[in-house]
């Protein structure tokens, strides 16, 4: 392939290994990614692992380029069904936050009306509507669905082959699924009433999964360029020796130190709820989306040419920062959310809120 | 030391971008709430006006001595000499509540953040016992002399000049930007005792009595007309044997090895904090678009980020590690963000600076900001040649 010099830590599983296209067709392919225990591979966390344990995998998960629902199912789906006391299935995840879907109950028509509302005489749905760019739908054992039925949010869990399936991707041809549901009926035991506080801490979930992916892509972004800018010549020395190179790789490796603190810092407010979790992720996903068009940016312009090529792992990188970005909220949407709450007097409070 | 969870990794094992996340100690809880209530004591008292660069700016001996009464000058000194006792990341709290509140902390900066740790660490028993209860009375001001009009980056090139005397030294040179010489009591100066090839060996540091005889403190005018910096012309001032500070011919050593404290601390990211505060003020009489909350949001979760990355390099440093590559990196960041902090809030609410606006108008806060601003990546070395540091860190590591 290329004659530079890449991380020497080569990943087990990762994109690199893979002509991506096909790979990603392959459900098989994938489900044996997300389910693998090899030593040096990225394994799922173990169901008692911490945040922090589970962040910091899933930031490997980013840094590979791992090709499966890694942090989907790890971060988000697994501890969302956990919290509501759903099974847990084997395999890879998925979610889909849908409140505009079409949600009513399947048995209207012996509806008895409680105080919180219309309601059937159980829980089982029939739903119509489309999950869109749903993260590996068509690999994924279940997808965990957050949607309003007509009594308040609800949560269920519907199987890729219950819908019809339009395929699509993002920039790194991630497989971003749309799922059309024709009056699907999922039964009571699927199906849990939520509170609307699970609907926000399922948002900050995803936004925390995407950013700790982005912080590993980040790092593979740091990793790629000083190998390359301390291996390749030009006029008898190494780029690296060269001062203009220095100033933009200082600036690279700082961005990516950024992301990734904003995102360990995130884990313990994350476990205790409350307006604390709020401030951290929406700070991490505010800042790993706005860092990563300058990560991208670095690191192409020290790769040269190469870097534009699939002769070189670094698009497995960029093109994920560029789609990672936009997904789960981008900078717009949660610096938004992070900027309403703050007045003269709370400005400081706030941002100190987290210990 | 202070509890901190999880335990930060030594120095070794610490990639230039892999900071140890920190939580702070119970004890920083109790002790933030103290500050807000002394804080806001002070401003009841017409002290703590909000100002940006309030380490630089914000001279008020007498701020400085209560804060002392309350322990928090030299807080991290032992108590037997006459400090607090309390851990780095304690002090640390209360640094970054001071300067987000703009209070005016110049008088003792120095003395708090090099002088008092430096003699704790370097200094004499005699030293020690002399000047440190004085520093964390907040009754002893200290400048620094380092810089020369041929040293700046390059502080090894410096060419002022220690000769042997009979009970002593005689210092003659010139340092430049000395902050407060015309205020301070000290001076800790660094000059040069032996000629030899290699120019980092053969410095050494030095207490100059500010008031000693040919001692000429001449101003420097920055360029909105204050007087803060001067010209330190050290005419033959003879330094007696017991004011040497550290070994003769450890100058180098010893001044480096005090750069991560001073480079990555809340002094590095919060200068212009208070003009946000001032914009937020601003904007509560004016209905907020989306688009001026999303700048907002934006240039706050950089704030945030970075105060993480400052708060990992403040851990490393109590666990007794020495964080040079990650305290530069601070430093770059920090320093960049407190000028883009000013664009924001220009962008968000056009606003004419204006330096004869009424004092601590919005205007007048950004005309301050901004004559400020271009030593915001210059003073502590730099940001070009920290990342020089940056790079050469992480390739080191790999």
């Amino acid at each position: 392939m290329n004659t530079h010099t890449i991380d020497t830590s080569a990943p087990v599983i990762s994109a690199d290994h893979y002509d991506t296209t096909a790979f990603y067709t392959d459900p098989d392919a994938i489900a044996t990614v997300a389910n693998t225990t090899a030593p040096d591979a990225v394994a799922l966390p173990s169901p008692d692992a911490s945040t922090a344990e589970i962040l910091a995998a899933a930031q490997e998960a980013g840094r590979r380029a791992v090709p499966a629902p890694f942090a989907e199912t790890a971060l988000v789906a697994r501890p969302l069904l956990r919290r509501v006391g759903l099974p847990v299935p084997d395999g890879p995840l998925s979610y889909a936050i849908a409140p505009d879907l079409t949600v009513r109950y399947a048995h209207p028509a012996t509806s008895s009306v409680g105080s919180a509302g219309c309601s059937g005489d159980d829980d089982t749905l029939l739903v119509t509507g489309t999950l869109r760019r749903v993260p590996w739908a068509r690999a994924a054992t279940a997808v965990i669905v957050l949607a309003t039925a007509p009594s308040g949010p609800v949560l269920f869990t519907v199987t890729p082959g219950q819908a019809t399936l339009t395929p699509g991707g993002n920039l790194a041809e991630e497989p971003r699924d749309d799922l059309h549901l024709a009056a699907l009926e999922i039964p009571a035991t699927q199906v849990r009433r939520i509170a609307p506080e699970l609907l926000d801490e399922a948002r900050l979930r995803a936004a925390l999964a995407r950013s700790a992916l982005i912080a590993g892509a980040a790092e593979r972004c740091v990793d790629l360029t000083v190998a390359h800018t301390t291996a390749r010549t030009q006029f008898g020395r190494p780029l690296s020796h060269f001062q203009a190179v220095k100033q933009e790789e200082a600036r690279l490796i700082e961005e990516a130190a950024l992301v990734r603190t904003a995102v360990q810092a995130a884990a313990a407010p994350l476990d205790t709820d409350g307006p604390a979790a709020h401030v951290a992720v929406a700070a991490a996903k505010t800042q790993a989306s706005a860092s990563a068009a300058e990560i991208a940016r670095i690191a192409h312009q020290l790769h040269g040419a190469i870097g534009i090529t699939r002769l070189n792992p670094l698009h497995l990188a960029t093109t994920r920062l560029w789609s990672w970005r936009d997904e789960d909220g981008d900078e717009t949407y949660w610096a938004l959310r992070l900027a309403q709450p703050l007045t003269a007097t709370t400005l400081w409070p706030v941002l100190t809120s987290t210990p | 030391m202070s509890p901190i969870s999880p335990t930060p990794p030594s120095a070794s094992t610490l990639s230039p971008i892999a900071f140890p996340d920190v939580a702070l100690p119970e004890s920083t809880r109790r002790l933030r709430t103290e500050v807000r209530a002394f804080l806001d004591e002070e401003r009841a008292r017409g002290t703590v006006l909000g100002r940006p660069d309030s380490w630089l700016a914000g001279w008020d001996p007498g701020f400085s001595r209560r804060l002392a009464e309350r322990g928090w000058v030299g807080m991290a000194l032992p108590t037997e000499y006459g400090g607090a006792g309390r851990g780095f990341l304690e002090r640390y709290v209360v640094i970054e509540e001071l300067l987000a509140a703009g209070a005016p902390v110049s008088a003792h900066w120095v003395s708090d953040r090099q002088a008092g740790p430096s003699i704790l660490q370097h200094g004499t028993e005699e030293q020690r016992r002399f000047f440190l209860p004085r520093i964390a009375a907040g009754r002893c001001f200290f400048s620094i002399g380092m810089s020369e009009k041929s040293s700046g980056s390059d502080l090894a090139s410096v060419a002022t000049r220690a000769e042997r005397t009979a009970d002593g030294w005689r210092l003659t040179g010139t340092k430049m930007w000395t902050g407060g010489a015309h205020c301070n009591d000290y001076a800790i100066v660094l000059a040069r005792t032996d000629e030899t090839e290699d120019k980092h060996a053969g410095l050494s540091q030095f207490i100059v009595d500010l008031r000693a005889p040919g001692v000429r403190v001449e101003p420097i005018r920055l360029m909105s007309g204050e007087h803060r910096f001067n010209a330190l012309h050290l005419e033959g001032v003879d330094v007696p044997d017991g004011m040497l500070l550290g070994q003769q011919g450890d100058g180098w050593k010893q001044v480096t090895g005090e750069l991560a404290f001073e480079r990555s601390g809340p002094e590095r990211y919060l200068s212009t904090f208070p003009l946000l505060v001032s914009l937020l003020r601003e904007l509560g009489q004016h209905p907020t678009t989306a688009g001026q909350l999303t700048r907002i949001g934006i240039l706050a979760a950089r704030l945030y980020s970075i105060r993480r990355l400052s708060l990992g390099v403040a851990a490393a440093l109590d666990a007794g590690a020495s964080p040079d590559t990650q305290a530069a990196l601070v430093k770059d960041l920090g320093t960049r963000l407190e000028g883009t902090l000013i664009d924001t809030v220009r962008s968000v609410l056009p606003t004419p600076a204006d330096p004869h606006a009424t004092p601590g108008s919005h205007p007048e806060l950004l005309a301050f900001a901004l004559l400020h601003s271009p030593g915001y990546t210059l003073r502590g070395g730099t940001n070009e040649i920290l990342r020089g540091i940056i790079t050469r860190g992480l390739e080191q590591h790999r």
